[in-house]
Order: structure tokens, then sequence, then C-alpha cells
């Protein structure tokens, strides 16, 4: 299995095609880079040379106690990009997208563009993560959206580790601390990001809001609104994945 | 050797792969056959069968295309898959 050392922690790579290096990111708590193996990334792959990689603490990288604040995972996105060829295209969704964004703005000539799927600003506000988080283990799996809910439906295996992932980075790592102290990014640093942006909300998140506070700050952003809620990958698949690919050849 | 034995032998390593990704928990409930499901028999778990696709392409290479592959399904369909669509999409692309 294909490892990579960022400082502190070892992450969990995949690669898919060959061509411009698109990076993508997936969000906390529930995402590993699955959601974008089984969705976009495929598709991305037939022109562009996608790199997956699990964020610490999720799927198959390490288990770490700490580190879950944004800063940091700068830094274990610059450990995975160290050795591509930039400009880059990078992808992010929910949490996700703030580590890219916070790339871009640390390293703005590596970026060639970004595109933000509900993004939460402040990090702290996905309504969905709060809602989550504050019911119990059996609430918290009937607010699981459908797609995942169907893996964890049988109460067996699926159910049992997904629960146990959740309890690891709930209960015993700073995850949900370091998610609270997250601070806004204040719009005069946002209007400072040049490259092209797309901001892609779903019509029913609660993060919808953010898209349109995004795309009158940033000052090359274009706003799509698609049908579907917070994990928009899974609830409208194919309208995002036709947007990203659009995007990145852009 | 015909399409038949491919298929079976194809099927051997599929599940090899699949106890080396997810344990042999795995092997503890009915058989693994060309009718179970990733999703709903065995209970694979997503990134798990991001690392099985990993094995698929390591031992069979470049002729064996699981991305593109999967590029041409809806989410739906990739929650459905059963062993033997892969085993077949396997040995068809060896044929």
């Amino acid at each position: 299995m294909p490892y990579l050392n960022a400082p502190g922690v070892r992450l969990h790579v995949q690669e898919l095609g060959a061509g411009p290096p698109v990076v993508m990111l997936h969000g906390l708590l529930l995402g590993s880079l699955a959601a974008w193996y089984f969705t976009a990334a495929p598709v991305l792959a037939r022109e562009s040379r996608v790199v997956l990689y699990d964020l610490r603490g999720h799927g198959r990288s390490e288990r770490v106690g700490g580190g879950y604040d944004s800063d940091t995972q700068v830094g274990d996105l610059e450990a995975v990009t160290a050795e591509l060829d930039t400009p880059l295209t990078l992808v992010g969704h929910s949490f996700g997208a703030l580590v890219a964004l916070k790339f871009a703005l640390r390293h703005p000539r590596r970026v060639a563009r970004l595109a933000l799927v509900e993004l939460p600003l402040p990090p702290g506000s996905a309504g969905d993560i709060d809602g989550f988080l504050a019911r119990s283990p059996e609430e918290a799996l009937d607010a699981l959206p459908e797609a995942v809910l169907k893996s964890a439906q049988g109460g067996g295996r699926a159910a049992r580790r997904l629960l146990e992932h959740l309890d690891f980075l709930a209960s015993r790592s700073t995850l949900l601390a370091d998610l609270a102290a997250e601070p806004d990014i204040p719009d005069a640093v946002l209007a400072g990001l040049h490259c092209p942006v797309l901001l892609a909300y779903g019509k029913d998140s609660a993060c919808r809001p953010v898209g349109e506070r995004l795309a009158g700050v940033l000052p090359d952003a274009r706003l799509a609104v698609l049908e579907g809620g917070h994990y928009l990958h899974l609830d409208a698949t194919e309208a995002l994945t036709d947007l990203l690919r659009d995007f990145c050849r852009a | 050797m015909n399409t038949q034995e491919s298929e079976q032998e194809i099927l051997e390593v599929i599940r090899q792969m699949l106890v080396d990704v997810a344990g042999d928990e795995l092997l503890l409930d009915e058989p693994i056959g060309m009718e179970t499901s990733f999703n709903e028999d065995l209970e694979l778990e997503s990134i798990e069968f991001v690392q099985l696709a990993e094995q698929v392409q390591m031992r069979y290479g470049g002729s064996v295309d699981f991305a593109g592959w999967i590029s041409g399904k809806d989410l739906d369909e990739i929650i459905g898959l059963k062993v033997g669509d892969l085993v077949r999409f396997i040995a068809s692309c060896r044929t």
C-alpha cells in the first residue's frame, strides 16, 4: 500500500491516471479518499494525474491523536504535493476544502485553480457535523447520508467499523477541539486569492450561505448550486463530476 | 485455457485479495462466490474496496483499467457490485 511520511504522521495515498496533477481532499469524520475514488476521481483521471490521500486519522492513514487543525493539515498537503509538478489543481470537500484553500493562500504560485465543495466558514459551523455528533450512536447512524447508510444498515461489520472510527476521532483525538478552535478567514485575506475558484454547494445544505459570501469576496470565483445537501459528491455525483471535469480543463 | 477456467482462477485470486484486505473474518459466513456482493454480503468498507482495486491493479497491471471501469458506473451500481462482476471484468480484459 502506498504510504508517504508527513511530519508526525504516515499518510495513505492513491493515484489514478496521468496528466496535469489534481489533488483531491475529503471531509472529516465520515470521509476517506474513497469519497472521491468512487465518484469524480476516475472521470478526472481520464485527463489528469489524480492524487488522493486519506487525511490524518482517516481511512488508512495513521490514527494520530492530534494535529487536526487546518495549519497542520496544510503541512500534510505540502508533504503530499512535494514531488508533484506545479501548478496544481486542488479539489476539496468540506474541511478538505479548507485545507486546500489555506494551502493556496500560503502557496499562491503553486496553485493553478481551486475547487471548494461545501466549504464551511467559520470551519466549526458545519451544521451537519454539530447535529451528527450531538446524537447517540444509534441516532448518528440514522443521520448518515443515504449512500453511507446503505453500507452501515446491516448493523454488522461495516456499522461496527464506522462507529469505532467515529469514536476514535471524537473521543480519543483532538479533532473536535481543533475544529471548534478553527478561526474564520477574514474577507480581506480571501480577497487576495487570485486563482480561479469553483464553489460548489448543495441547495439544501446549511453551508450554502458560505458559497454566496465567498462568491462575493473572492476575485475570480464561480458559484454552482447543485441539488443536494452537504455530501454533494454522493447527492449529485454526476453533476458535480461534470463541473469538476470542465473546471480542470479550463 | 477456456474462459470458464480462467474465471475460476481469477475468482481464487480475488478471494485471497479480499482476505488480505479485510481479514479472514470474511470467510466465517458464506463462502465467497461469483454471486457474493461486496457491500451487502461482505460489508466491505469503501476504503477496503480501494485497497482491493489497488491489489487488482498491482497483479494484473495496465491491462485491467479498474478506474476506467468504475468511471462508467454510478454510485448505486458500484454499491451493488458482486464478486462475479469484477471477475468477469478482469477476464474480459485478458482475452
